[in-house]
This record gives structure tokens, sequence and C-alpha cells, in this order.
């Protein structure tokens, strides 16, 4: 296994790719220089993750008890809100929001689902059962 | 199957911005000697606009950056140079038809991308983004040869990542995007480009009308950020200020939310016009800006750390916003004032 370089990051999966970074020094020159993110970047994007992480197992949670179908655990799971699945699945606002009851989502058509499936980039097996 | 192999002779460089960063690519392709903060400069690359009503990624937008392809687009027009931007390909198959075709003629076709499901991307940054740009320059087999100024060295794609990431749908959807440059003569004056290039920033930043777009929707988002934690409570709060950090710091930016690329420009403009005073003098405000850019993001991201209980006061951070502002405005005053 390789070994991490960038320090700021624990997990070796993450904040490996160098980017060029540009700063004004005293003396009034541009630099540029080719390195990692520091730790107030990594502290801001991982606050999104958790944001997203917590998210994702609440909608998680909800699907289990039966509350909500698990288009909205995946919608949680692709990052996306009701809007932006709807523009992606090709299906409106308004029926996004009503397949996520259980008993409607159960008795969705194959062609419904097939486009959903599309929108998450899974099989439709996956998308009835959740992990 | 026998393997089709073209690969274009392009030299892949790593850029802080990536539509700046392939339109440079892209001329040097070509002969024409533009850097990167150059490219961004003459193409208007620098903006500011700040939608409260409207929610991506659960918080509300900013963007320190113009619409997808208006670099490209600006940075051609004002040059002379010919270009051909096609916005929207409604088959997928035909425009990937359409990119192969290109690649056998030895073009290097730019195109906008979504960035979610893009695979060699670092995955801290896979979130929905549709305003990527990256360039392909080749193709083996079932292989694209992509440069994608972000990163530092080119990366390939297969067939059906390419065509996904292309037709990634949600806000600003891609729909296929590609640009390319048809002909470019030698000899090109970049300084009528240049006086442009200013005078359109300028009058996007402190010239439109409208209180969310330039300086004035900075100043509006500042007094904001004041309310937030009252307003919102302190957990969602943070996480609306990290969302102007993450889009000022973060997905490519070079830093300071292009701050630091615009005053570069400024600069390499100044020198070009005969060491020009007051150029060089919007240079280094612009760089003092940026450099108070980055001390925002420190102390703002201490904030984003301890949620429930913030270090740093709201208000002085609104304050200090307000100050970036103030310190904007007087650069592109300054530069409204220039006479050529």
């Amino acid at each position: 296994m390789e070994e991490n370089q960038n320090p700021v990051y624990k997990n070796k999966d993450y904040g490996q790719s160098r980017e060029l970074l540009y700063s004004y020094e005293n003396d009034g020159q541009y630099k540029k220089t080719v390195g990692f993110h520091g730790e107030p970047d990594r502290i801001i994007l991982q606050q999104a993750w958790d944001h997203f992480g917590e998210r994702i197992e609440d909608a998680r949670k909800r699907v289990k008890a039966g509350k909500v179908s698990p288009v909205a655990y995946y919608m949680e799971k692709n990052l996306l809100d009701p809007m932006n699945l709807g523009m992606i699945a090709g299906i409106s606002l308004w029926r996004v929001k009503w397949h996520f009851k259980p008993i409607v989502f159960n008795r969705l058509h194959e062609k419904t689902l097939q486009k959903y499936a599309k929108a998450f980039n899974i099989t439709i097996d996956q998308l009835k059962n959740i992990e | 199957m026998e393997t089709t192999k073209t690969i274009i002779n392009y030299t892949h460089r790593q850029a802080g911005h990536c539509e700046s960063g392939a339109t440079s690519n892209l001329f040097k392709f070509y002969g024409l000697d533009i850097s990167e903060p150059m490219a961004f400069g003459i193409g208007n690359g620098l903006y500011f606009s700040y939608i409260p009503f409207l929610k991506i990624m659960f918080a509300p937008m900013i963007s320190f950056r113009n619409l997808p392809n208006t670099v490209f687009r600006r940075a051609t027009q004002y040059l002379g140079i010919e270009a051909t931007v096609i916005k929207k390909i409604k088959d997928p198959k035909e425009a990937m038809a359409m990119l192969d075709r290109n690649l056998e003629q030895g073009i290097p076709t730019g195109m906008q991308v979504g960035v979610f499901q893009l695979t060699f991307f670092p995955p801290e940054y896979r979130q929905h983004y549709n305003m990527h740009n990256l360039v392909a320059f080749g193709k083996e087999g079932n292989l694209y040869h992509i440069s994608d100024t972000v990163m530092e060295f080119p990366q390939v794609l297969t067939y059906d990542d390419l065509l996904r990431v292309r037709y990634a749908g949600g806000a600003f959807a891609p729909q296929g995007k590609m640009y390319w440059i048809n002909n470019l003569k030698p000899g090109i004056d970049i300084k009528p480009a240049i006086i442009k290039g200013i005078k359109k920033t300028v009058y996007e930043m402190i010239g439109i009308p409208f209180p969310l777009i330039g300086v004035k929707g900075l100043k509006w988002m500042a007094r904001d950020l004041k309310k937030w934690p009252k307003k919102h409570g302190n957990e969602k709060a943070s996480f609306y200020l990290g969302q102007i950090l993450r889009m000022a710091e973060d997905f490519g930016t070079g830093g300071a939310g292009f701050r630091y690329i615009y005053g570069a420009f400024l600069k390499e403009a100044g020198e070009l016009f005969g060491n020009h005073t007051e150029l060089l003098e919007a240079a280094d405000i612009m760089g003092k800006t940026a450099n108070k850019w980055r001390e925002f993001t420190y102390i703002g991201a201490r904030n984003c750390k301890n949620r429930s209980k913030p270090e740093e006061d709201y208000g002085m951070l609104s304050d200090m916003l307000m100050g970036i502002a103030q310190n904007e405005e007087i650069v592109y005053r300054k530069l409204e004032k220039i006479k050529f």
C-alpha cells in the first residue's frame, strides 16, 4: 500500500490528488504551487460529507421502519433533492414526492421503476430492496 | 475486434480553474500563447452571485464563477477566433459520434460534464456540480483520453462513463455541450481583447442593476450571514457558512474564489501595457483581498468545526466579508476609470 501523502487526511482514499494553487506573496508576486489542500479545506468538506451521511442514515432507518419508500433513500444516497431527482429521472416533482409513500411505491408500474433505476444507476431489484 | 487508436499530440497542463485552463490549453495547442489567468480575465471568469431562495446541495446557491462556457465563448469572441459551440445535442449516441469524428480529424474537443459520476475525480469533490469542463484528445478502442485541468496528469474514461457524465441531469445540465476551435490565424493582438474583457467584468461586478449579483450580492450575503444563527439555528448556519467556503476554496478554484487568478491576470495585463501603474495597483489590491478571503476561510472553518458552540461571532465574520466587498469594489471602480 502506498504511503498516505497528504497529512491532513486520515483515510487514504481521500485528498490524494494534488492541485494547482495560486497565492499572493508580500513582495507583490503571484505564485503557483502544486500541492494539497490544507486543514481548513478538509474541515469544510468533511462537514458536508457528515451532513450527507446523516441524511442517508436517517433515510435508511425510515425506509426500514416502513415510513418512506426506497426512492427517498436512494435520493439521499445520490445527494439529490426531489426537484433534481425529477429533472434527472424525467418525472414531475409532485409525482416524485407522491412516490415517497410506500403504498404508492409498491404498486408502481415497471416503466416508472425503470426510470428511477436508470437515474440512480442501479437495477430494479436493488431499487426495491435496500441493503 | 480491431482497435482504432488516435491520439492527438496535446499537452496537458494543470490549472486552477477547469474552464479557463481548458481554454488556455486549447489556444496553446493552436499556437497562441495565452496563460491561464489571461484566458480567465479575457473570458470574464470572475463573477459573484448569491441566490438564497435557490438551494443547491441543501444550501443557498453561491457562485464565484460565470455561467458554464462563458470563458471559452467570450475569449474566442474577443480575440476573433473561429470556434464552434454546440449547446445541446438531443441524441447521446450522435453526440459521441460527433466527438469521434472530431478526434479523427485531429481536433481536441472540450465538453461540459457533471462531476458526480466522473470516475477519476477525487471522491471528496464528487457532488452534483454540472459546470465542469474537460478536453478529449484521443481515443483508443473503448477508452477516451481526457485532459482534466484539475488533475495533475491526463486520465482515461470509458465510452459509457463519458456518455453518462455528458448527460448528467439536474440544474445546469450539460446536455452534451461541446466546443472546439476551427481556425486560429497567427499574429493576434490580445490588447483590445484585454480591454474588452476588463470592461465586461467591471460591468458584471458593479454595473448590473440587480441586488444579488456582483459586489452588491456580496454585501447582501454579508448582511444575511449575521442573521443565519438566529434564523436557522447554529447547525444550519454553520452548514451555510461552510457552503460559502466550499464554493470559494474548493471545486478547483485555485484559491479564494478565483480572486488570485484574476489578480494574476491584472498583473500580467499591466506588464503587457508597459507597466501600467493603475493596473498594477489594482492587481496589488486584488491580491491583498484574496489573502483576506483566505483568512476568512481559516476563521470560518474553525466555526464549522465546533458547530454547536461557534468560537467566532458571526457578526465578526459578517464585518470581515463586508470589508472584502468594499476592497473589491475599490478595484472595480479603479478599473472602470482607466483610459487605455
